[in-house]
């Protein structure tokens, strides 16, 4: 990691004093876990470089981190790349010159916009050439990004992912690590140390009087911050604008129509009131429990189970759970870890099974057993089971195949009919089969859905 | 007499007579002829002495209250004697002990408390009374140096007299009445247990065989039985049959399985326990009112034929046989060896306390072992008796048929259902191995035995809850293996959502470790000599070496045909391969590809047909390495190369430049020449284990193990005997590769393996694995020793520890690493695999084998360090 600077012109030389590192000396400071050299390369009357180069110690940079047990612990970009981690390292080398602060005869120099060259890297980021140009420029940068080498014996990728970035411009040294100190952690995707307000000071200090009117202040202060309780405590001084929106959770987003699973709750929960028997329920990969909750407002419903094997959402799921509690008369459900493939004599003989959403994660081929675990060995006297309708996937006009990575299939109306009433046949069950969501003429609705009612008396 | 008195080998015996009688002369008698021992004999006298270091009180000589004392205090030391007598009864009736007891027993109070013990503890209790004139009595009394005086005794008499009549009502099982005369002349003979047998050359317990005698005589012939000219099966070696029973009923030839037995019980070639369907058949022979059901029917219809061949009079003859025959069987048989009772036999289970004892109750238990009462259908449900037993031998028993030997707590089911269509198993002992035969039909066909109901519930998902809460595994090799909740629950996530179907996902391949001490040598972490010196320590000699494959570890499960897999995995499929965390190997249409290759190429090579197997399952390595990681090498290992030769290359250059324009950075430059030359080797050697590959060509699949097939695990055969197999797999299919290897027995081949080492991994290859010979070694003191150890060149390190762990003050740092907890879960997830896969072969259900795998998963998601 490093940053080379290269004044060109009349009073290149005023350059160390704003640095404050004399020319006759090579600067090497060892801390603990980091090295910071600095020398100039270059020392004319017109023309003076000077690089800065870290070399972190890399068992120190991967103790603690959250890599520990990571196959690739030790094949780390971090103790090579610029980052959140190089600004800090370089600090104290670069104070004088961030602070402005240099003896009286140079203090005009700190003004002073020099001819300059800076060169560092190397850059790992996602961003795109165009939106990393699109960074430095309106700061009054011409910008040059160098890639590295894929050379490769076989074929691995197309481009390198290692970039170099050469800025030239007229700017105060000062106003440049300005720039960088901000910059070059927006770049580089990754915070080595935990986040707080500390940040939000951070961006004011180095962000003074440039940062509200860059034209990617939002993306900046969004990468800067990444937490939206940090980014909704920027000062309005900061911000050209407020961010409307800030996805949460990918889940969320699993399909493109707005509402559809807010809609099949509803159908859900009126399914379920319209039921004679519903003192029992169990929501069968529950997820995080949004329709769970809701269940638990059902008048005469006396227990839910929320099965679900994702660690993640059912502590999602029990917060929500715990949260709704306040509510009169609210029946928190019981989170459950189970899953299809397991057996649980807990989930039998329920009087409602609801599986929303969730056959479509199963393969295919693995249905019939889990299938005859749920008719033949749990028997709800209810089960409801909804799933896309691959059909209305021309309506959402979607790019990919299915709806979700995970889904292992989607059906047509005409094939989970047939499903259906086969599983009806076979376990003695009634079936009922409807669909949720806006009709679309020859397409159907987006969601389809199955009431699958026990016989009476057809108990094996 | 003529007749010697019987003294059974344990119960009571009890005299009867009053004082005088000549009871303990009698006893004394005994035990001078070795019929009793010393130790057998309580008495009421020795007793009162025992408690209270009084034998006699003599009322003569007091005053009246003082006589009121004496009397008083008499009592009170009778009945404390009596009651400390009882129990030392009653223990030596447990022990299953004869105890002898001298007293006057003239109150049929007193002999009942005998009686209820020897009840209690299924032991017989016999009367011996001695009915000796009052006149002899008093004549002895007077000679006695304390007498008991004339009215006493004259009062016992009339006591004795008076309760002699309700004798045969107290519950003896035998009554013998001595006068003066008969005592003189009697005889008396000690009888051994009936139930204990002498091991002799050998036992092969034999299980349920239900009339399916030609299963019975192919294992007969498996165990090395050959029949002479007078049609008997002998053991070259002398050893014996034992049937646990049932050997009749549900199948088709109970009549030739009981005439088997008959004859062979008759020479004591074999012995035979009472069981459930033989006690019924006895009882129906004996013309009690019974109801023939559960194929008992079938016995009758044999019967019923025979009579029709063989005509009324010798059809009742051999009625007459069997009906003696079962009734003459035993509940239980207990067998010894040097004195030591070490193995029993009973029908459907025994109480520890039962072993070795006759009675109505135990005849009972052991013909239907413990039940609790009947489950909806009707049929008793079992309680697990087993899980009791605490005495130490090996107890063998059937009637409840179970698809494999079930081994818990030192007792042994072998009832596989042979009738309906499991198999017939003999346990051989002192071997302790087992020997089956498989069904040639379900004759039974009964879908609700449990043998059929194991077959058709083998695939059910398993339970949840014998996981979730943390649970053990019991593995042959290692013991006991704990898992802990926190990561149980993670792997339940896991196979919930990533890996291939439980029922296919057999074996999850163990970690292994490196050396347990780093190289002493200057640039090296890693060097052959410590492996070799670990398997040294160890005491095993001969290693085999085997080139380490850099690319990704696999399963193959490959089946003959999409029919055949049914039966294993309960689908249809041309098999299955995954990767060590239990994911699909390669996406659904590769997949597809590699499998019909494959199959299409060891069926060209008849590979199934020749080792008369359905399936395959082969532990590999699939190359190259960017088939499986392309992502993670691009994004990882490749990116930071990228990064680092930018970085390296850039400060070098500026280095340079400065050190043209005359700032001393001269000891920089080379520090950076240094690192650049390490960035240029971590960009090579990434490169090394990489190549282009178009459809299936250009994938290699090397599989060192072949760890079971349908037949068998391969878990008892050498390494060499698994790289021959490698080598011929190499031979039938191009997708799979050849695997070099070198054994190591001595410093020659030991440097030689070494310079070899050196020579790959200077090329770039990953380097080699050491492992002992055998596939499961052990060290001299009996524990598992590492299945194997890595050595992992110079070169290749640099992708696991980092461009620069070369860098001295890096690798005295790495050096320090801890291998302890890596070759402890080595060992557990080595026996775990091989514990499943043997499960997976007998064909257990998918919860038993499920619980290995789950148990590596869950090991495997512990914090260990990877890199190790």
């Amino acid at each position: 990691m490093q940053l080379a600077i290269k004044a060109v012109g009349e009073g290149a030389r005023a350059l160390s004093f704003l640095l404050a590192k004399n020319p006759q000396n090579l600067y090497d400071r060892t801390e603990k876990g980091y090295r910071v050299r600095l020398t100039y390369t270059v020392f004319t009357e017109t023309e003076v470089e000077v690089i800065l180069f870290v070399t972190p110690d890399p068992v120190e940079l991967v103790k603690n981190s959250p890599d520990t047990f990571k196959i690739t612990q030790y094949i780390n970009d971090r103790e090579f790349v610029v980052s959140s981690i190089f600004c800090s390292y370089a600090r104290s080398a670069l104070a004088t010159a961030i602070n402005g602060r240099t003896i009286e005869e140079y203090l005009p120099w700190v003004t002073h916009a020099f001819q300059l060259n800076v060169s560092f890297g190397p850059v790992a980021t996602d961003l795109s050439d165009s939106v990393v140009t699109g960074l430095f420029e309106p700061l009054g940068f011409q910008v040059k990004i160098e890639r590295g080498d894929v050379d490769y014996l076989f074929k691995l990728k197309d481009k390198s992912s290692a970039r170099f970035l050469h800025l030239q411009g007229r700017v105060t040294l000062q106003n440049t690590l300005n720039y960088l100190y901000v910059l070059i952690p927006v770049l580089d995707d990754y915070k080595h140390y935990f986040m707080d307000e500390r940040e939000i000071e951070k961006l004011q200090r180095y962000g003074e009087g440039w940062l509200a009117n860059h034209p990617f202040n939002e993306v900046i202060i969004k990468r800067s911050l990444r937490f939206r309780e940090l980014i909704d405590k920027v000062p309005p001084e900061l911000m050209t604008k407020i961010p409307e929106s800030f996805p949460s959770d990918p889940l969320d987003n699993r399909e493109p129509a707005i509402n559809l699973n807010e809609l099949r709750y509803q159908t859900i929960v009126k399914i379920i009131e319209t039921l004679p028997s519903k003192e029992t329920i169990v929501d069968f990969g529950s997820g995080e429990g949004k329709l769970s909750v809701r269940l638990g407002l059902i008048p005469q419903v006396q227990e839910i189970l929320a099965v679900e094997p994702t660690e993640r959402l059912l502590l999602r799921a029990m917060k929500r759970f715990a949260q709704a509690s306040l509510q009169e008369g609210f029946i928190s459900p019981t989170p459950i870890w189970g899953s299809f493939y397991y057996y649980d004599e807990r989930v039998r003989n329920k009087d409602v099974m609801i599986l929303g959403e969730v056959i479509e994660h199963i393969d295919e081929h693995r249905l019939p057993r889990v299938m005859d675990t749920i008719f033949g060995s749990y028997q709800p006297k209810t089960l409801i089971i909804t799933t896309p309708n691959v059909e209305y996937n021309q309506v959402y006009e979607m790019e990919e195949e299915m709806r979700h990575k995970d889904h292992r299939f989607e059906w047509t109306r005409a094939e989970f009919i047939a499903r259906c009433n086969s599983w009806a046949d076979q376990y003695s069950y009634g079936v009922k089969i409807d669909g949720i969501g806006q009709e679309v003429e020859g397409f159907g609705q987006p969601s389809q859905i199955a009431i699958f009612t026990r016989q009476v008396g057809s108990e094996k | 007499m003529t007749q010697p008195i019987a003294i059974p080998h344990a119960g009571i015996v009890l005299l009867v007579g009053p004082s005088n009688s000549g009871k303990t002369t009698l006893l004394n008698n005994l035990v001078e002829q070795g019929v009793l021992l010393k130790s057998e004999i309580v008495s009421s006298d020795q007793f009162r002495v025992l408690v209270s270091d009084t034998e006699f009180i003599d009322f003569g000589k007091h005053s009246k209250g003082e006589l009121e004392v004496l009397a008083a205090k008499y009592r009170q030391i009778s009945q404390s004697a009596f009651d400390a007598m009882s129990e030392l009864i009653n223990i030596r009736g447990v022990l299953n002990k004869l105890t002898v007891v001298d007293a006057t027993h003239l109150w049929p109070e007193d002999r009942q408390k005998a009686v209820n013990f020897a009840v209690k503890n299924h032991l017989s209790v016999i009367a011996i009374i001695l009915d000796i004139p009052e006149k002899i009595l008093l004549e002895r009394d007077a000679k006695r140096e304390l007498p008991r005086g004339r009215n006493p005794i004259k009062q016992q008499v009339r006591t004795f007299k008076n309760n002699l009549g309700s004798l045969k009502t107290e519950g003896y099982s035998a009554i013998y009445t001595l006068n003066e005369v008969q005592l003189e002349q009697s005889s008396f003979v000690r009888i051994p247990n009936p139930l204990v047998k002498e091991v002799g050359a050998g036992l092969d317990f034999i299980g349920d065989l239900h009339g399916c005698y030609d299963e019975f005589l192919e294992l007969l012939k498996k165990l090395g039985y050959r029949q002479n000219e007078e049609g008997l099966y002998l053991h070259p070696e002398g050893r014996k049959l034992v049937s646990v029973g049932d050997i009749l009923g549900r199948g088709p030839k109970s009549l030739d399985c009981l005439n088997f037995f008959m004859k062979h019980v008759e020479k004591s070639l074999a012995y035979m326990v009472d069981s459930n369907h033989g006690w019924k058949i006895a009882r129906w022979l004996s013309g009690r009112n019974v109801n023939l059901t559960h194929g008992d029917e079938n016995v009758a219809a044999e019967f019923l034929h025979y009579e029709q061949e063989q005509g009324k009079e010798a059809s009742d003859r051999f009625k007459e046989q069997v009906k003696n025959f079962l009734l003459d069987a035993p509940s239980n048989l207990v067998f010894s060896k040097n004195g030591v009772e070490g193995i029993v036999a009973t029908h459907a289970g025994i109480r520890d306390r039962y072993i070795g004892k006759q009675s109505k109750r135990i005849s009972d238990f052991c013909r239907y072992g413990d039940t609790d009462g009947m489950d909806e259908t009707g049929r008793p449900v079992r309680k697990d008796w087993f899980i009791q037993h605490q005495s130490g031998e090996i107890i063998v028993w059937g009637h409840d048929p179970k698809p494999q030997p079930l081994v818990v707590n030192n007792t042994i089911n072998i009832d596989q259902g042979v009738v309906f269509g499991g198999s017939l198993t003999a346990y051989c002992y002192p071997q302790k191995k087992f020997v089956s035969v498989g069904a040639q039909k379900d004759y039974a066909e009964d879908p609700e035995s449990s043998i059929q109901k194991w077959k058709s519930k083998r695939f059910d998902p398993p339970n949840i809850h014998g996981f979730i809460n943390g649970y053990s595994v019991n593995t042959e090799d290692y013991g006991e293996i704990r898992i802990k909740e926190e990561y149980v629950k993670s792997s339940i996530e896991e196979v919930s959502h990533y890996t291939i179907p439980i029922e296919a996902l057999v074996y999850i391949p163990p970690t292994m470790s490196p050396t347990t001490d780093p190289s002493p040598l200057k640039d090296y972490l890693e060097h052959p000599k410590e492996a070799f010196d670990y398997y040294r320590k160890q005491g095993i000699r001969t290693m085999v070496v085997e080139k380490k494959h850099m690319g990704s570890r696999a399963i193959l499960l490959l089946f003959n045909d999409v029919e055949s897999s049914k039966n294993y995995v309960g689908t249809s499929t041309l098999g299955i391969v995954y990767t060590r965390t239990g994911r699909p190997f390669f996406n659904q249409a590769m997949t597809q590809t590699i499998l019909e290759q494959l199959n299409t190429d060891l069926r060209k090579a008849d590979y199934f047909t020749k080792h008369k197997t359905d399936f395959v399952l082969l532990d590999a390595e699939i190359l190259p390495w960017n088939l499986k990681a392309k992502e993670l090498i691009s994004a990882q290992y490749a990116h930071v190369s990228e990064v680092t030769l930018m970085d390296r290359q850039k400060i070098l250059e500026k280095l340079e430049l400065a050190y043209q324009n005359g700032w001393d950075v001269s000891s920089w430059i080379e520090e950076f020449k240094v690192k650049l030359k390490r960035a240029e080797v971590f960009r090579d050697v990434f490169q090394t284990y990489c190549w282009d590959t178009h459809g299936i060509n250009g994938i290699k699949i090397a599989p060192f193990h072949v760890l079971a097939d349908s037949n068998r695990t391969y878990f008892d055969q050498p390494h060499l005997w698994h790289m021959e197999q490698n080598r011929d797999l190499a031979a039938v299919s191009h997708l799979f590769m050849e695997t070099e290897f070198r054994v190591v027995t001595d410093e020659v081949s030991e440097d030689e393996a070494i310079r070899w080492w050196e020579e790959i991994t200077e090329d770039g290859h990953e380097g080699f694995v050491v492992k002992p010979e055998t596939y499961i070694a052990r060290n001299e003191k009996g524990r598992l020793v590492q299945p194997a150890i890595k050595v992992r060149g110079r070169k290749y390190l640099h992708i696991i520890y980092g461009i620069d762990y070369l860098q001295p003050e890096n690798l005295a740092r790495l050096k320090r690493r801890n291998v302890n907890r890596k070759q402890r879960h080595a060992l557990m997830e080595f026996a775990l695999g091989l514990e499943g896969v043997k499960r997976f072969v007998k064909k257990e259900s998918v919860a038993r084998v499920h619980e290995c795998v789950l148990a590596t998963l869950a090991l495997e998601a512990e914090p260990v360090d990877p890199r190790l």
